[in-house]
Order: C-alpha cells, then sequence, then structure tokens
C-alpha cells in the first residue's frame, strides 16, 4: 500500500505544484467581480442609487449619468438569486442607499446561474465575493471550473501580454459602442430562443427572492424599482407569449401590492430605435445614455 | 454527484482511505461503510427518490427469502416470483411510461411529476437497480443461487456507487461471493483501477463531450445541413455514444477495482465486430446477457415452430429498446438491430467471429477491414433512431441523408476532434485483445515515457473539461 500512495503521491506531485500556482496567479489578476466588490468593500455607506442585475442592466445603465451616488453591481448572467446575496452581504452598509433598480427581463423569473450554461460564473462569486453558496467544489477553484486553454490564455495575456482584464468602468458600467455589423433579426430569434424556459421550475423560488428583496428595501427605507430593458422588435416578437404574461402580470401585482415598489415596462419603448442597439437586447453606449436618464427621471419623480 | 466530477474525485479519495484503513479483515465493516457511500452518492443526484432504492432493496431481499423458504413444487414459490417480477416491472413502467399513459396510477405518484413539464421524474439508475433486483429473485426460484442472509451485504449489491447509476447490471452469482471475502489491498490492482479510470474519464471528457457540442448541432437542425455534414453527425453520435457509455463503465469499474472489487464487463471494443452478432456480444455487455438469460432463453423452450428463434429475436430486442424509455425511436433502434439479426438467422453463412477480430497481429486483413466498416455503417444507422427526438425526425434525418449533397464537403468538420477520435480508436485498437484499452499499453514503457503519456492524458482532459454534459445512460 505504502508504494502505491507513494507513487501515487509522485505522480500527482507535479500536477498539483502546477494547479496550485496557476490557481495563484489566476486569482491575483484582477478582473470585474473583484473590482466591483473592492469598490462597495470601500464605497458601499456612500451608495445611494444601487443598479443590481444581469447584463440588461451592467451594459444599460451608466451610474456616472445619474446626479446620485450610483453603483452599477450588475453583470452578465447574474440572476436575482445573486442581485439578493449582494445586498444582504453589504446589510450593514447601505446607509445611504435610497433606490434598488433591478431589471425583470423576459427571463429574470424563469432563470438561475447555477442551472444553466453560464453557471461556471459561480465560482467568481464564490471566490471574489465569498460567497459560499455551491456544493460543488469546483465552485470554489478558477482552475476546475474553466478550461485549461481559457486559463492559459488569461495567465498569458495578463502577466505576458500586460493587457488589462478590467471591462467595467469606474462605477461598473460595462457599456459597448456599437459594433460594424450586426444581423438584428437573427440575433433576436437566437436571444429571444434562448431566453425562453423550458419549464416554470424556477418561477416561484424567484417571485419569493423579489419579495424578499422588497422586505429587505422596507426594513430599510428603500424604494425599489424594477423594470423590464428595452430591446429590440426581432426579440420581442420571438418571446414566448405565455412567458411574457406571466412575467408582467406578476410584476404589475408586485407593484400594486407593495407601496415601496415602482415597475416600468421598457421593453417595446419607442424612445429607443436601431441606433441605440449593440445587439437584440442589449443598449449600446448611446442607447445607455438615453435609458440611464430614463432611471434619472424615475428617481425624481420618486423624490 | 457525475463520475467526472471534482466532487467524485473527493468523495472517492475519501471513501478510498476509510475503506482500506479499517483493514481487510474488518468485512462487515467495510460493506457497510461501501452502503452508507453509496447512498449518500445517490443522495448526490437526487434525495428524493433513495427512498424508492431502498424500498425496492428491501423489498426484493424479503421476495428472495420467501422464495428460497417456498416447498418445491408448491404454489408459494411462484407466487412470490410472479410478486416480485410484476411488482419491479409496474415500478419501471410507472417512471417510464409516458404520462398520458399512468391515468391509472394512484394519486400519490403524481407527486413525482413535474407539474410544468408533465414528465414523471425518472429516479437516476432505476432500470439497472431494478434489473439486479429481477435477476436476484429469479436466480433464487431457479435455485443457482441461495439468498443472502446479510440485508447490508445484499444492499450494497444494489446499490454499490460506481454502479448505481448506469450499471454494469451486476449479478449475485457474481458481486456477493466478493463481499463475504476479506479483501487485501493490491498495489497492482489498484494501480490498474486508476488507469481505467483515467482512460475512462479520457473517452468521456474528451471524446463524448467533443462529438455532443457538433451532434446536438447536427441533429438540433437536421434540416439545415447537408447530406455529408447529416452522415458525420451520425458517425460523431456513433462515437458520442460509445465513448460515453464505455467511458463511463471504465470509471466504475475502475473505482470498483480500487476498491478491491472485480465488476462485470460491459464493453469489449464493440466497433472492432465483424458482424451484429459480435457486436451485441461486446455492447453493453450486462444488459444483453440479461435478455439473454431471463427472456431470450426461456423463450427459446418454448419455441415455436418455423418462426420461432426469429420472433423471439424480435421480441428481445424490443424489449431492449424499450428498456431505455417507452418512446417510438428506441422501439425502432430495437426494431433494427432484430431486423439484422434476423438477417443473420435466416441467411446463415459461415461465420467464426469468436475471437479477437486480428488476433495477434497488428493489422486486419481486407476482408476484416471491410466487415469492420460494414457493421459500423449498420451500427450507426440504427443509432439515428436511438437519438432522434421522434420517430419522424429519424425518418427525415435518414431521408436528407440520401441527395447529391452527400458528396459534398460537410458544414461542419471538427479536424481537430477526428484526430482525438482516431487516436483514441487506434489505442483501442492495439488493446482491444485486453479488458480496457490501457490494461496493457505503456506498461512494458520505461517509468518516464509512461508517465508522460499518463500526464498527456491528464492535460487533454483539463484541456477538454469545460463542456461537461451528463453521462446519456444514467437518463435509463
Amino acid at each position: 500500500m505504502y508504494r502505491f500512495f507513494r507513487n501515487l503521491f509522485l505522480f500527482a506531485l507535479p500536477l498539483i505544484l502546477l494547479g496550485v500556482s496557476m490557481e495563484v496567479l489566476i486569482r491575483n489578476i484582477p478582473n470585474d467581480y473583484s473590482y466591483k466588490r473592492n469598490y462597495l468593500d470601500q464605497y458601499a455607506d456612500e451608495v445611494e442609487v444601487l443598479f443590481l442585475g444581469s447584463s440588461h442592466a451592467y451594459r444599460d445603465i451608466n451610474p456616472a449619468l445619474i446626479q446620485e451616488n450610483g453603483f452599477n453591481a450588475a453583470y452578465v448572467s447574474q440572476s436575482l438569486y445573486f442581485d439578493y446575496r449582494i445586498l444582504q452581504k453589504y446589510e450593514g452598509h447601505w446607509s445611504h442607499l435610497r433606490y434598488i433598480f433591478v431589471p425583470i427581463s423576459y427571463f429574470s423569473l424563469f432563470y438561475e446561474l447555477k442551472d444553466g450554461p453560464e453557471a461556471w460564473r459561480v465560482k467568481n462569486y464564490s471566490i471574489y465575493y465569498s460567497m459560499a453558496t455551491s456544493p460543488h467544489i469546483s465552485d470554489y477553484s478558477e482552475m476546475l471550473s474553466n478550461r485549461l486553454d481559457i486559463n492559459v490564455q488569461r495567465i498569458y495575456s495578463y502577466y505576458f501580454s500586460g493587457e488589462d482584464p478590467l471591462t467595467t468602468s469606474d462605477l461598473g458600467w460595462g457599456g459597448r459602442a456599437l459594433p460594424d455589423t450586426v444581423d438584428l433579426a437573427e440575433k433576436g430569434k437566437i436571444a429571444a430562443q434562448r431566453h425562453t424556459a423550458a419549464s416554470a421550475a424556477l418561477f416561484d423560488g424567484n417571485v419569493a427572492i423579489l419579495k424578499s428583496m422588497i422586505s429587505f428595501a422596507d426594513a430599510h427605507n428603500v424604494q425599489v424599482v424594477f423594470y423590464t430593458p428595452p430591446a429590440y422588435g426581432t426579440y420581442v416578437e420571438n418571446l414566448d407569449e405565455a412567458q411574457l404574461t406571466r412575467m408582467l402580470s406578476t410584476m404589475t401585482a408586485l407593484d400594486e401590492a407593495h407601496s415601496n415598489v415602482t415597475y416600468v415596462d421598457y421593453l417595446t419603448s419607442s424612445l429607443f430605435d436601431e441606433e441605440d442597439f449593440y445587439d437584440a437586447d442589449h443598449l449600446n453606449e448611446e442607447g445607455a445614455l438615453k435609458f440611464t436618464l430614463e432611471m434619472e427621471k424615475l428617481i425624481d419623480i420618486k423624490k | 454527484m457525475s463520475f467526472n466530477s471534482v466532487d467524485y474525485a473527493l468523495f472517492f479519495m475519501v471513501v478510498f482511505v476509510l475503506y482500506w484503513g479499517m483493514g481487510s479483515q474488518k468485512v462487515k465493516s467495510q460493506n457497510l461503510l461501501l452502503l452508507g457511500a453509496s447512498y449518500f452518492f445517490y443522495a448526490q443526484w437526487d434525495a428524493r427518490f433513495l427512498f424508492l432504492l431502498v424500498l425496492s432493496t428491501l423489498f426484493n431481499f424479503m421476495i428472495g427469502r420467501q422464495i428460497h423458504t417456498g416447498s418445491e413444487g408448491g404454489r408459494a414459490r411462484l407466487f412470490w416470483l410472479y410478486l416480485g417480477v410484476t411488482l419491479n416491472v409496474w415500478v419501471l413502467a410507472v417512471f417510464k411510461l409516458p404520462i398520458s399513459w399512468l391515468s391509472s396510477i394512484p394519486q400519490g405518484a403524481s407527486l413525482l411529476v413535474n407539474p410544468v413539464t408533465l414528465k414523471v421524474m425518472l429516479p437516476v439508475g432505476v432500470s439497472f437497480y431494478t434489473f439486479c433486483g429481477l435477476s436476484y429473485i429469479i436466480d433464487i426460484y431457479k435455485k443457482k443461487i441461495t439468498p443472502s442472509t446479510d440485508y447490508i451485504e445484499y444492499a450494497v449489491f444494489i446499490g454499490f456507487f460506481p454502479a448505481l447509476t448506469a450499471g454494469p447490471i451486476e449479478r449475485a452469482s457474481h458481486f456477493l461471493p466478493q463481499l463475504r471475502q476479506p479483501r487485501r489491498f493490491d498495489g497492482a490492482q489498484a494501480s490498474d483501477g486508476l488507469r481505467q479510470l483515467l482512460w475512462g474519464l479520457f473517452k468521456k471528457v474528451v471524446i463524448a463531450d467533443g462529438c455532443a457540442q457538433y451532434v446536438n448541432m447536427i441533429f438540433g437542425d437536421a434540416a439545415g445541413y447537408s447530406a455529408s455534414t447529416l452522415v458525420l453527425g451520425a458517425v460523431l453520435f456513433s462515437f458520442q455514444i460509445y465513448a460515453d457509455f464505455s467511458g463511463y463503465s471504465d470509471m466504475a469499474l475502475g473505482s470498483a477495482r480500487l476498491l478491491g472489487i472485480e465488476l462485470m464487463q460491459n464493453f469489449a471494443f464493440p466497433y472492432f465486430s465483424r458482424d451484429i452478432a459480435e457486436f451485441w456480444r461486446r455492447w453493453h455487455m450486462s444488459l444483453s446477457s440479461w435478455f439473454r438469460d431471463y427472456v431470450f432463453f426461456p423463450l427459446e423452450r418454448r419455441r415455436l415452430p418455423l418462426v420461432g428463434q426469429g420472433l423471439n429475436t424480435v421480441i428481445v430486442f424490443l424489449l431492449t429498446g424499450l428498456w431505455h424509455g417507452f418512446n417510438w425511436t428506441f422501439v425502432a433502434w430495437g426494431g433494427v438491430i432484430a431486423a439484422y439479426f434476423l438477417i443473420l438467422l435466416y441467411f446463415p453463412k459461415k461465420r467464426n467471429n469468436a475471437a479477437v477480430v486480428a488476433q495477434g497481429k497488428i493489422f486486419p486483413t481486407p476482408r476484416e477491414v471491410f466487415e469492420l466498416a460494414a457493421t459500423f455503417g449498420m451500427i450507426t444507422f440504427a443509432w439515428v433512431f436511438f437519438r432522434a427526438d421522434t420517430l419522424q425526425g429519424a425518418v427525415n434525418y435518414i431521408s436528407a441523408m440520401v441527395s447529391w449533397s452527400l458528396f459534398s464537403i460537410p458544414e461542419v468538420l471538427p479536424t481537430g476532434l477526428v484526430l482525438l477520435i482516431f487516436l483514441s480508436m487506434v489505442i483501442e485498437w492495439l488493446g482491444r485483445e485486453q479488458k480496457y484499452a490501457l490494461a496493457q499499453f505503456a506498461l512494458g514503457w520505461p517509468r518516464p515515457l509512461r508517465w508522460a503519456f499518463y500526464y498527456t492524458l491528464v492535460f487533454v482532459i483539463f484541456y477538454f473539461s469545460g463542456s461537461q454534459q451528463q453521462f446519456i445512460y444514467s437518463q435509463f
């Protein structure tokens, strides 16, 4: 037995050393998650308007354009569950918080990060937000949650090519300029199909999270603004009617039932045209400027 | 908890250390640990269905004892056998029949129905452990074995975690004696287990999951691709399902061997078969031998004249298809395999394909190459039915394969993946006379070279480990 374990140890040792070294190197590369966490660690006490949500908030809202102290804590594929966890994490620090903006997209009530193809992102919340939300070991390691070539590429890009890995602005916005060419018809169809849920199994859980968020905000004297972000026509016309109706009726009911809740639907808003979209369900920089000013108007009305 | 997860690696390490740390004389303690570990492993999949596994185990254990104590020639033994078989088949039917067929099931069972998809939630491994239980009570009835008197030992036989979710479908006569004897740690056996685990992981993560991306894409939009791409999709699915299932089996056998337990061989290089009969002897061997022993042989004893053997063959393959699920695609798949067998049966020719192809040689003869290619082509055709979502989908897929675009270059051509499949098949070819490809491969090499080969496999596995897919057979 001793010989077996000795040989196994000798065989595994280089792999373990290499793996641990790469893990340390990758974790020391700045990234959008660690940036947002560091920002909130430092400035959560000063934030007056907090933007949570998925890429529909991360790309669409630039907090630098509003008068209040705002921060965009949204990120790609971030689900309502992680929005609420971020709120909870800084519970003792929201001394100036007055408004929380949460996008309720077509998919939001039927989606959870852990269950989808983007589940590999869960490790970012475990590692960089110190949230123990997963029973899977791979969700606590960079090396075990990404392909080897991606990890090698990240190390090379940062340590050897000197590339800046951050894509977020100082206040957490992930705006993008209009690409050279974009097929909005095809992109809209594909995104709508991707966002149409196979089942409604996650619906009740997500509504429960929204209610927890509302209670949390109520306890801290904070207003919650839920909104459905704008999307291009090719996206909207490919949505599943039943899923969309269920989402809209649920949000309207929450708005009516809670005095600290406002719900606004921008899905088919005429304020946005083709020039404002990066793709069929995300705004570009120009669109984000328009949309952020709309958010500012909502704040003014609430004042 | 899937075999190809870090969670399983850690879980297994803990079990391994505790298991051998007890000392080889503490057989009962080791069995108890295996049972606890197996139930923990199963609960990680879906704790709700652990009760079904425990209930099925308890039920078959008691039925086995009742059959054994029944008087010879009396009706009691037959009654208990019928009761056991009926309830086991009923459990399978409840979970495998489409919901529309289940209007007569008790209200309580509706708890097991997903309210959104309206599909019965399938307990992982139910087809496998139910068949283990069935073979146990039938073997007791036939007096091939005596029932176990130790419930823990029997429960380990049914629930042994390496084989629990996707087999092999063990037999009590093979498995239980191993649990009764002291298991001594054998370094060579453990190393062998590790090699088989590594090879299984390679096949699953690199080949099966690599193929899955392209197969899903091509089968998902068959109408949008040329005939040559559809043929490529079907061929890739042949490799996917083989690498997925035999990879799982390799990992199961490797894990068990590390614990000093030998499971039944489930695959014997089936794509190196020269005819369909040889293929079926080498593919999912624990299932094919189960149907042979418990369905085909009993049917053969009551064979009808003239059409008897052919009819029995068709019955067996239709049942084999249905075992995968009550879907017309599986029935059609079983029907196609049965049709291939009928051709062999009614147009016999001299066949001598019992031994490994090109035994003792490096290269096959041109005739053998032709036979291998023809058999692979026939199997690939049958897999289209297995993979398609509906029978109409399979027919459409096959129809679209017959067009002039068959001679065009496929729109999807994953050259890297094809190269990896080729290399893995070369290794399988070189190891085809062993129980698995790496059993002897590279063993004679100097250690640095041998380890370099294993390191290469590990790196390739890590390189491809991003798109983890569920094991196909864990859905059955």
